[in-house]
């Protein structure tokens, strides 16, 4: 967003600087029509003086020789003074012509000859005069003095008009030029007037829609900056501004607060800051500080500070340099309160240690039920099997019952102990995985099985299964296990048989997955034609020491299930049992595709 | 003749796992001498007197006070003299760890207590016919376990 007002700005510079340039070609343009104008103008001035003194040079010759004519009639003096006046007038009127037509080559060379002309004139009334006398005017050298003198003075006249005639035709055209000035001076001037309006025009449409620009974000900025000031509140984070050129720091509101303080309380500084940093923290603190200054770089910083009120606080610091559009250096950071965070790490610590405490109390449970628990046990079963060898003669009826009660108890808790080891040392920690051919561990459950298969006529069938990713001691325990289960609640009216089928599926088309975090699971299904069970107790019966039956009836412990359960979820797997009453039990377990 | 007799030691802290055993041995038809020790110190002691006749198999438990079937085997297995001698563990617990680390340290064959004296009999009877210059050869972890 400020690239573009900056782009913006860039280009409302050359409109400047063009539209002025544009003003002041227009304003040197009529400039120089308008000194065109008053140039024309003052040449008419001119040509009308010119025309003017012209004919005043008639006129006062004419008034000479009026007076001439009336000196030569009369004889009185008085008029010989036009004559006289005239002759001075004339030569004024002269000198005004040449100052005037200064610039004029051929009206000088025309005032040469009107000059030479008016000069003869005059030497043609001096001769006249000499020779004329009151009363005569037949004198020769009179008369034709006289005569020349007037046809000088036509010549003249011819002349004086002639050269009104040119100067009025030059005055024609001045003035032809002079109107095409006052046609085009205002064109121009109304050109820059209109050019400048328009210009103005767009100067304000730009302007006005760039501070709308700037408004809108403006107000984004401080929209941005309130949910800045909000979400470092929420997340315990403050940020602060290193100015690298004047060493100075700037501090967020938040930052105080983090620190305990009203917002902006005290001048940001290394030295104020430092005053809450935990005086073990202090040393750290100051090389930090010094690397800052030098490499205006802070990589992530772990201390302690102390609050007024004593509270100590940790936090965590970052800092990375920034160039700002001016080129001033800044070092923009980051602090973090993770007080929070350090102490659930503190709990999650404390509760892992319990964790491995009380796995460590299991593990020894386990060693104390595996070999405390079986010694006296053993004993008593090895005893017992002595006494029924040596003094079973001795023995009456009743004590014989009661003796192979006292038998039955102790296998039923030599079973109970077993299982219990077993289900309490199905745990993945410190199992692993390893590829393995399930055929092979489903070969293996059934040797273990071996003598009761047989014993029972059991017949197994097993499609073919894959080789996958497992804890193989585990999956063939689960094999024997639901084997085992099948051949111990079989029906007493058939054969067992037990069918294992394999199928590898999709988690979204099988109903039962609901909670599959996987796409695809191998199937493996373990269906038997034993007594089945009520579906009521599809889920019971996975539960640790819950049976279905009589322990005088069917001999399970109530583990063997639960056994199989831990082991597939081990796996990550899913294990389900469904039954029909006297028809048989289908055992389904799901194993993820790795 | 001392040639004709089988010689059989137990070290066992357990005064009735040692009346079974040497009850056992007495029912069995073969000509052994029964030695039997209350720990592992007094089973140590006499191995290392010089007039101590060592036993064709010795029979080790593993949990006993001041000293360990552990620690006796440790022992045994540092010293050339009982080369020849075919260590059976013979121990209440069947874990996993005992059995690993018993066969890593050269025990020849590992036996669990058996809850009845029948199959007691069987098993001892099978572990002194065992001939063991053949059993050791062919031994792996898998049949250190005795299984019957």
């Amino acid at each position: 967003m400020p690239g573009r007002i900056l782009k913006k700005s860039w280009l409302i510079k050359s409109i400047f600087f063009i539209s002025a340039f544009i003003i002041l070609l227009i304003g040197g343009i009529t400039y120089r029509s308008i000194n065109n104008l008053s140039q024309s103008s003052a040449l008419l001035t001119q040509t009308y003086k010119l025309n003017v003194e012209l004919e005043k040079i008639f006129i006062d010759l004419k008034d000479a020789e009026t007076g001439q004519q009336g000196f030569i009639i009369t004889n009185d003096p008085i008029y010989l003074r036009p004559y006289n006046v005239g002759r001075e007038n004339i030569n004024a009127s002269f000198a005004a012509l040449k100052e005037l037509g200064s610039d004029n080559i051929p009206l000088q060379n025309d005032l040469k000859d009107l000059n030479s002309l008016i000069d003869t004139r005059m030497e043609y009334f001096e001769r006249a005069f000499r020779y004329s006398s009151v009363g005569n005017y037949y004198d020769e050298n009179f008369t034709v003095n006289f005569n020349k003198g007037k046809e000088t003075m036509d010549t003249i006249d011819v002349k004086i008009h002639g050269m009104i005639d040119s100067q009025n035709e030059l005055l024609q055209k001045r003035q032809q030029a002079y109107e095409s000035n006052l046609k085009v001076t205002p064109m121009f001037l109304y050109m820059v007037l209109l050019l400048s309006l328009l210009l103005m025009f767009i100067a304000y449409t730009k302007i006005i829609r760039d501070l709308k620009k700037i408004k809108a974000v403006n107000e984004q900025l401080e929209i941005f900056k309130e949910s800045t000031n909000q979400s470092q509140v929420i997340s315990q984070h403050g940020n602060w501004i290193l100015n690298v050129d004047e060493k100075t720091f700037e501090y967020s509101d938040n930052l105080y607060r983090l620190l305990g303080e009203e917002p902006q309380s005290f001048t940001a500084s290394t030295t104020n800051f430092s005053n809450y940093v935990h005086p073990e923290d202090q040393e750290k603190f100051k090389k930090e500080m010094e690397r800052l200054f030098k490499y205006n770089d802070l990589p992530f910083i772990y201390f302690r500070i102390v609050q007024k009120n004593g509270m100590v606080r940790h936090f965590k610091a970052f800092g990375k340099e920034y160039n700002n559009s001016e080129g001033k250096r800044k070092v923009l950071g980051t602090i973090s309160d993770i007080t929070g965070e350090i102490e659930h790490f503190k709990i999650l610590e404390e509760r892992n240690l319990e964790l491995e405490r009380n796995n460590r109390e299991l593990s020894a449970f386990n060693y104390v039920a595996s070999h405390d628990l079986q010694e006296p046990l053993r004993k008593i079963q090895t005893f017992l099997s002595r006494l029924e060898d040596k003094e079973s003669a001795n023995l009456s009826e009743v004590g014989l019952l009661y003796m192979t009660r006292i038998k039955n108890a102790a296998s039923r808790m030599r079973m109970l102990i077993d299982d219990l080891l077993q289900f309490s040392r199905t745990n993945k920690a410190d199992k692993s995985f390893e590829l393995a051919d399930m055929n092979v561990l489903l070969e293996n459950a059934q040797q273990d099985l071996a003598e009761i298969i047989t014993e029972e006529n059991a017949i197994i069938t097993a499609g073919k299964l894959p080789t996958i990713k497992l804890i193989p001691f585990q999956i063939q325990q689960l094999f024997s296990n639901l084997i085992n289960n099948s051949l111990k609640y079989k029906s007493k009216n058939r054969n067992p048989e037990i069918q294992i089928t394999y199928s590898k599926v999709k988690a979204s088309e099988e109903p039962e997955l609901v909670n599959a975090h996987k796409s695809y699971y191998h199937k493996i299904t373990i269906k038997d034609n034993g007594i089945g069970f009520n579906n009521e107790y599809a889920e019971n019966i996975f539960v640790l020491f819950n049976r279905l039956h009589n322990k005088d009836e069917y001999s399970g412990t109530g583990i063997g299930l639960s056994i199989c359960k831990k082991i597939v979820e081990n796996h990550q797997g899913f294990i389900f049992g469904s039954g029909t009453p006297d028809k048989g039990a289908v055992f389904t377990f799901f194993l993820p595709l790795s | 003749m001392q040639e004709d007799y089988i010689n059989i030691i137990l070290a066992d802290d357990d005064a009735d796992d040692r009346m079974f055993f040497t009850d056992a041995f007495e029912e069995l038809k073969i000509t052994t001498k029964v030695k039997t020790f209350n720990d592992g110190v007094e089973l140590m002691d006499y191995l290392h007197t010089d007039d101590a006749v060592f036993p064709n198999v010795l029979f080790l438990d593993l949990n006993m006070p001041r000293k360990s079937g552990l620690e006796c085997l440790t022992e045994i297995k540092q010293s050339d003299k009982f080369n020849d001698m075919a260590i059976a563990i013979y121990s209440t617990s069947a874990s996993e760890e005992d059995i690993e680390k018993t066969f890593v340290m050269g025990a020849n064959i590992y036996i669990k207590k058996p809850n009845d004296f029948k199959t007691l009999k069987k098993v001892l009877q099978e572990v002194i016919t065992i001939n063991w210059q053949y059993h050791t050869n062919g031994l792996n972890k898998d049949n250190f376990l005795l299984r019957l």
